[in-house]
């Protein structure tokens, strides 16, 4: 599995991401979208993840790409 | 601005395809991408289409080219060979489609690369009763990607620094002036096209080894399913970083301490 950017979330991200790739592969892509039984690995393995992306300043930088990214889609929908 | 489109089929089935798409890294084409992490994901409630955000790290540099038309001090100084990337998708699985985008986050002044792809499913008379079931390993059916790539350099046009804080405005007013005074000494938008250009050029080499990358991921997929799939992620790891984690790169063979032993 990919590595995680926080060496400390790697564990945790493991058991999500294999968590995931089940169910995505044995539920969600057979048409059984509705269940979440991933939910709580993803929460733990996000609130490690937000933790470092904060300390490291790259919260803020996500933020700013998101908004210039639907800045750039509305410019490119008035274009057209 | 400059674009870059490509259209591709491969011998997969739509699931399989999607799979390997979150399973792409790492592979044996991906040595430069560090990490990767999921920002957010969710079900719609309605459409019931898959949202997801990644963020992944990869080892990257502007180019020399660029570079060399840059101001002194400019490109060089912040150039950490790190950059960061945003991808976002969505899967339609009834529909048999999905969407991504990718964007760098930095640099975004000097130039934009925003990469766009659609992945849709081709159905056949024969492959219509097969969707039942996840079908990974049907041969029969494909699944089309069309990617296009558009490149955007709005370098010299005042929004360059505009990702600078606040706090930053005096270091932001002193880099002004002699920058105004490079570009009003060249042409703006010669420039532009120029670095527009290298991007295009680049492109084509990534594109072609993200391809081959989702081969290898998808073959692996195929004959060993997720598990194979995680067998190979663990050798590329390792012969891309060595047993002793990402930061020491291990050339020699046999020298192979693996943290893995356990498993063998």
């Amino acid at each position: 599995m990919a590595a995680s950017i926080a060496p400390e979330c790697n564990e945790i991200k493991e058991r999500y991401d294999t968590c995931f790739l089940k169910w995505y592969s044995e539920k969600y892509l057979r048409g059984n979208t509705t269940s979440n039984e991933c939910e709580e690995l993803f929460t733990k393995y996000k609130k490690c993840l937000n933790k470092v992306l904060k300390e490291r300043g790259i919260d803020t930088m996500l933020e700013d790409a998101r908004k210039s990214s639907s800045e750039t889609d509305s410019e490119f929908l008035r274009k057209s | 601005m400059k674009f870059f489109e490509n259209k591709f089929t491969y011998d997969y089935s739509f699931p399989a395809v999607s799979l390997a798409y979150f399973l792409r890294y790492p592979n044996p084409y991906s040595r430069h991408v560090l990490t990767t992490d999921v920002i957010d994901r969710y079900v719609d409630p309605n459409t019931h289409r898959l949202h997801t955000t990644r963020l992944h790290l990869k080892k990257s540099k502007v180019p020399s080219g660029i570079l060399k038309l840059l101001p002194k001090g400019m490109g060089g100084s912040d150039n950490s060979g790190q950059s960061y990337i945003l991808e976002t998708t969505i899967v339609d699985p009834t529909e048999g489609w999905m969407e991504t985008e990718s964007r760098n986050m930095e640099w975004t002044g000097i130039l934009s690369v925003v990469e766009k792809q659609h992945y849709q499913r081709i159905l056949t008379d024969e492959n219509i009763q097969a969707l039942d079931g996840l079908s990974i390993d049907q041969k029969s059916e494909q699944t089309t990607v069309r990617t296009t790539v558009t490149f955007r350099s709005r370098l010299g046009q005042g929004k360059f620094l505009s990702r600078k804080k606040a706090g930053f405005d005096n270091a932001e007013a002193e880099e002004e002036e002699p920058k105004r005074g490079f570009f009003s000494s060249l042409s703006t938008a010669g420039i532009q096209r120029t670095i527009e250009l290298i991007g295009v050029k680049r492109t084509r080499d990534a594109v072609l080894k993200s391809k081959q990358g989702m081969n290898v991921v998808l073959e692996r997929l195929r004959s060993g399913g997720i598990v194979g799939v995680l067998e190979g992620m663990r050798e590329d790891r390792e012969a891309a970083f060595g047993p002793e984690g990402p930061w020491k790169r291990v050339w020699l063979q046999g020298n192979g301490r693996s943290i893995e032993d356990d498993d063998k």
